[in-house]
């Protein structure tokens, strides 16, 4: 079986050419996997599963060839899912960015690092931007508690990772800093950069914006080392032609749907 | 001079996030600190920190009455750097209601647990509804997800708790059914109501709605005997019974 991942540096759900590329781009995975119409769900546990998360996601994904979701570990109450089915089935799971640190310890609770796990044995694309990307990791570079230190990921890639590179330069010193202290070797990805690994090869890179680069990070003898890496680049596909006053109604109606959250 | 008494206040239900309208159960445990000007410190961790509750919040705990401050543990480079500092200086916690599974999950990766049991014993009030209740004790409770399940919580009282405790409720019949199974004794709480523990024995049982009542659960052998305890209704003194337990109770035995 080929394991799937896709990790983002950053990016966003607006119609800019730059978010639409990377919505194909999972767009054209999901599909990739499900060799038809894929299932896409959204686990937008980092933000504490804020609606604006999940309206975005739908805005972006609502109108595209694919059945989106979203699993919502905050909201069980007023929309109960049957965690481990839901996710088995789809074809590529988004985490989206938050707390690094509150992601793994809230998945922890309810048992869900084991499903990711299975999910990913089983080929299902996981894909992420910022703490959605570097939980797939051993470690990455958190600000859960303020200021950006190391953080532990779930470890089903090996190396570790860092995002938005060479937006957020404490964090990018942060991470120089750790690899050389002996955190395990990996990656610094700018906002709107990529990484696929897709089996067991070596990753391919990829960028839906020019200058955005993808590093190699590693200890040597001399300190530590960052080589820029070969990109793709990503073309942005032609908008959709959805009008505006509809797509900002379907927000809002995503929005108000998800809206509960009382115990 | 602070209290040392250690007290907690576990809402069934009400407050501010339930009770629009009805601010008797936050007025009294405001009451409970002798702060002319109380800080109080809202912990909205079981919402996953939605804004919307943050905001009802505030305005339901203005600042002519108190020191309010929220801590939002999904945006910690906002707000107070030190949490433990900051909620050590409190006199009253608030915790907000939602999910106690990935409450608990988030106090645990971020040491609030601890800090929580530290400010108790210092005599800083604690107080919430639902999740905020259920967090206070070893086992509690927990509907939020699919059919009522056992979850264990902080453990700061020994007993076991049950919220949103309403006549009929599938919740009910799950914590009779766990108690039957070996969960230890405890309290459930209809909405309104709330259980004020000096230490950790019940001094006192509130509540906001006339009619709302809190339950003592214990299992006698095959059985689970349920007992309705005397519950003083904040909303009119003339009616208010202050009667002390245990002889206040009255016993229902549920088979």
């Amino acid at each position: 079986m080929i394991t799937r991942v896709l990790a983002l540096g950053g990016h966003d759900f607006t119609s800019r050419p730059a978010d639409r590329a990377v919505c194909e781009l999972m767009l054209r995975l999901a599909t990739t996997r499900a060799g038809g119409r894929p299932r896409i769900c959204i686990l937008p546990t980092a933000s504490g599963d804020t609606s604006e998360q999940i309206g975005r996601f739908y805005s972006a994904f609502g109108e595209r060839p694919c059945d989106p979701s979203d699993l919502s570990l905050f909201r069980l109450g007023t929309r109960p899912m049957e965690l481990r089915d839901h996710l088995l089935e789809q074809d590529l799971i988004y985490v989206g960015g938050g707390s690094l640190l509150n992601l793994l310890a809230v998945w922890e609770a309810h048992e869900l690092s084991a499903i990711l796990s299975l999910a990913w044995r089983q080929g299902i694309v996981l894909a992420g931007q910022s703490a959605g990307a570097m939980c797939w990791f051993e470690a990455g570079i958190t600000k859960s508690s303020g200021k950006p230190l190391p953080g532990a990921g779930l470890g089903l890639l090996g190396g570790s990772l860092c995002v938005h590179y060479n937006n957020e330069p404490d964090r990018r010193a942060a991470y120089l800093y750790a690899v050389g202290d002996g955190m395990p070797d990996g990656y610094g990805l700018d906002d709107y950069a990529g990484l696929i690994w897709e089996g067991a090869g070596p990753p391919s890179a990829v960028t839906a914006q020019r200058g955005a680069r993808v590093y190699r990070v590693s200890a040597g003898d001399s300190g530590v080392v960052e080589s820029p890496l070969p990109t793709r680049f990503l073309p942005a596909p032609a908008p959709a032609a959805l009008r505006e006053d509809i797509a900002e109604f379907r927000r809002i109606t995503a929005m108000r749907k998800r809206a509960g959250w009382l115990d | 001079m602070r209290k040392t008494l250690r007290q907690i206040v576990a809402f069934g239900g009400g407050g501010f996030s339930m009770e629009s309208g009805n601010p008797l159960l936050d007025d009294y445990v405001l009451g409970l600190t002798d702060a002319a000007r109380p800080r109080v410190c809202f912990l909205p961790s079981a919402s996953g920190d939605a804004d919307h509750y943050i905001v009802r919040f505030y305005r339901a705990f203005p600042a002519d009455r108190c020191e309010a401050s929220h801590i939002s543990l999904f945006r910690r480079e906002q707000g107070p750097e030190d949490p433990r500092a900051h909620l050590l200086e409190q006199d009253l916690i608030y915790v907000g209601g939602g999910s106690v599974v990935s409450m608990l999950g988030v106090w645990r990766a971020h040491g609030i647990d601890a800090i929580l049991r530290a400010a108790w014993e210092r005599g800083v009030v604690l107080c919430g509804l639902s999740a905020g209740s259920l967090c206070w004790f070893a086992e509690a409770v927990t509907g939020f997800h699919g059919a009522p399940q056992g979850v264990e919580g902080l453990g700061l009282l020994p007993f076991s708790n049950c919220v949103h405790y309403e006549p009929g409720s599938s919740r009910r019949r799950a914590y009779h059914d766990l108690i039957r199974a070996g969960m230890r004794p405890g309290y459930a709480a209809e909405d309104g109501v709330a259980l004020h523990f000096v230490g950790t024995e019940l001094s006192r049982v509130v509540a906001s709605r006339p009619a709302a009542r809190g339950y003592r659960l214990d299992a006698l052998g095959e059985r689970v005997v349920e007992m309705r305890i005397a519950t003083a209704y904040l909303g009119d003194a003339g009616t208010t019974l202050l009667l002390p337990l245990p002889e206040a109770m009255s016993t229902a035995i549920a088979a």
